[in-house]
């Protein structure tokens, strides 16, 4: 990065103070609840009918 | 990595690294099944292992084409990569004879590393000590030179920029290793034809795998970055990317889905390709020391800690190395070399297939819910717009050989056989991706650019939680799963 392009720290002091949408909270809680539920899913999926 | 593949002035784009990737991939791959016709057509490509006498060090892959001094069979496998890798750099619109240059260096500096990581004393195992007659090694394996190649790219891109920008155009890792990953398809294809059963199993689980490092991953390094680090969402969505998923290409992809300014995943890029160095050189030997008895744990937990995918696949090949030749000395199993490395691929490949569908994910939500512009709508042709077309080429292969090996048995050996040659010019892309990958990490432009915010996010997450979660999720899904055992 030359002289001309903007550097990490100038952009990050730049950077607005957005706080966490709803719909921000949802898409967190219900990837982790779907990811936390799957594995058990997942999990006994694979040791049941993919086992080695 | 950040080079473009259009000459500026607004001059129509060239082709892609990935479209290229596939198309060089193919072509090796497909130029090696002529085997099946009876001609040997890759028996000149040179190869090299381990050795104590560097004059025995290369030696043509195919034995019935000894006859040349083996320099003359370096020479030959040089000229096919450059002619073929030069036409591909006319298609991407770069400069061909800069790249033709740079990529001499690349080429030749890649191969002395390769050699030099040979020697016996460096790579031999436990068990070849008397074969090579020496008393000790570093036990590294052959796979040492892809470590030398690394540092000297650090040296030369650290400490000679001047001599990494003279080569720049071709410095292309992901070129590199996304051709490597088309011919690897290939390659794992005949591993698994003979392992049908194991191989349906690992690509399952790797599927599961990646499902929840997607869903668990992301959503927890998007909260840390936006709760406690109080970055914006134009930051937190690459980051969160970048760190968690694949390095590079997601932050890219999922930059572009929520539409934040080009400048932010690639400042976020840099740091990826930085600590996937430093997980490179760091997370294949706590994998031999820790898992050696459950090596597939091992390969999926390379495919889901490493980002980037030269980085990922390049751990899994030294991972696989390593833990091959642990597991010998130790417990004298010998395993099967390909299904650690294919259980990584497989977790890699699989990642970079749900990036796309991530993006449009996120291009959907950022759309209607958080910035919504009248009008506008996400179409599911972003997903395919994203996707990374040199993994159908690894599709391609992979399918065509557990075709070929399924419905004509016969021809297994000489697929094989094909398949070995081929693999040739995978190990040859292997090196040169470590070696360019150490060009294009400077820590010092990055240290002088002052990451510090930004870099203790990524280090708290990826050493805090992405690289034990990998672990538990990759323990989850393939402990007591074994590659066959020879013999």
């Amino acid at each position: 990065m030359d002289q001309s392009q903007p550097k990490i720290t100038e952009e990050l002091e730049k950077m607005a103070h957005e706080p966490l949408l709803p719909i921000e909270k949802k898409l967190i809680s219900w990837s982790i609840i779907l990811g936390i539920a799957l594995i058990i899913i997942l999990v006994w999926v694979s040791h049941t009918f993919f086992e080695v | 990595m950040a080079h473009s593949d259009s000459k500026p002035g607004g001059a129509r784009p060239g082709l892609s690294e990935d479209w290229l990737a596939l198309i060089i991939g193919m072509f090796i791959f497909l130029l090696s099944l002529l085997q099946f016709t009876g001609i040997d057509i890759f028996g000149w490509a040179i190869t090299t292992g381990i050795w104590t006498d560097i004059t025995t060090a290369l030696k043509p892959v195919s034995a019935s084409c000894a006859g040349l001094p083996n320099i003359i069979y370096l020479m030959f496998t040089f000229l096919f990569l450059l002619i073929i890798l030069s036409i591909g750099a006319a298609l991407m619109r770069l400069n061909v004879r800069r790249f033709a240059l740079g990529f001499t260096a690349v080429f030749f500096i890649s191969y002395i590393c390769w050699i030099l990581g040979g020697c016996a004393y460096i790579a031999a195992t436990p068990n070849q000590l008397d074969k090579f007659g020496i008393s000790w090694s570093l036990n590294l394996t052959s796979e040492a030179g892809y470590i030398i190649a690394l540092l000297v790219g650090l040296v030369i891109g650290n400490f000679f920029p001047g001599v990494g920008r003279r080569i720049e155009e071709a410095i292309r890792p992901e070129l590199y290793i996304k051709s490597a990953i088309v011919i690897l398809g290939g390659f794992l294809g005949i591993t698994a034809a003979e392992q049908l059963g194991l191989a349906t199993s690992v690509m399952f689980r790797g599927l599961c795998a990646i499902v929840e490092a997607y869903l668990i991953y992301w959503a927890l390094v998007y909260f840390i970055a936006r709760k406690y680090f109080k970055f914006s969402r134009e930051w937190s969505v690459p980051l969160a990317s970048g760190i968690s998923i694949c390095g590079v290409s997601a932050a890219i992809a999922t930059g572009s889905a929520i539409k934040a300014r080009p400048i932010v995943p690639i400042m976020v890029s840099s740091l990826v390709v930085i600590f996937a160095v430093v997980e490179l050189v760091l997370l294949p030997f706590i994998a031999q020391n820790f898992l050696y008895h459950e090596p597939m744990v091992a390969g999926a937990w390379m495919g889901l800690a490493v980002k980037t995918d030269g980085a990922a696949v390049a751990s899994g090949a030294i991972a696989e190395s390593l833990i091959l030749a642990k597991a010998l000395a130790k417990d004298g199993i010998q395993y099967q070399p390909g299904w650690i490395m294919a259980t990584t691929t497989t977790v890699k490949v699989f990642i970079d297939v749900f990036i796309a569908v991530w993006a449009f994910i996120l291009a959907w939500i950022w759309s209607v819910k958080i910035h919504p512009t009248a009008g506008e709508k996400v179409g599911a042709s972003q997903i395919w717009q994203r996707f990374p077309k040199f993994i159908l080429g690894y599709m391609a292969t992979f399918v065509i050989v557990i075709l070929l090996a399924v419905f004509h048995n016969d021809l297994v050996p000489m697929t094989k056989k094909a398949m070995g040659q081929a693999n040739v010019f995978r190990g040859i892309f292997f090196v040169m991706t470590f070696f360019t990958i150490g060009v294009v990490s400077n820590f010092r432009k990055l240290w002088e650019e002052g990451i510090g915010k930004l870099a203790l996010v990524y280090v708290i997450c990826l050493f805090g939680f992405i690289i034990w979660i990998g672990l538990v999720i990759s323990w989850l899904f393939f402990h007591g799963v074994k590659p066959p055992i020879v013999g």
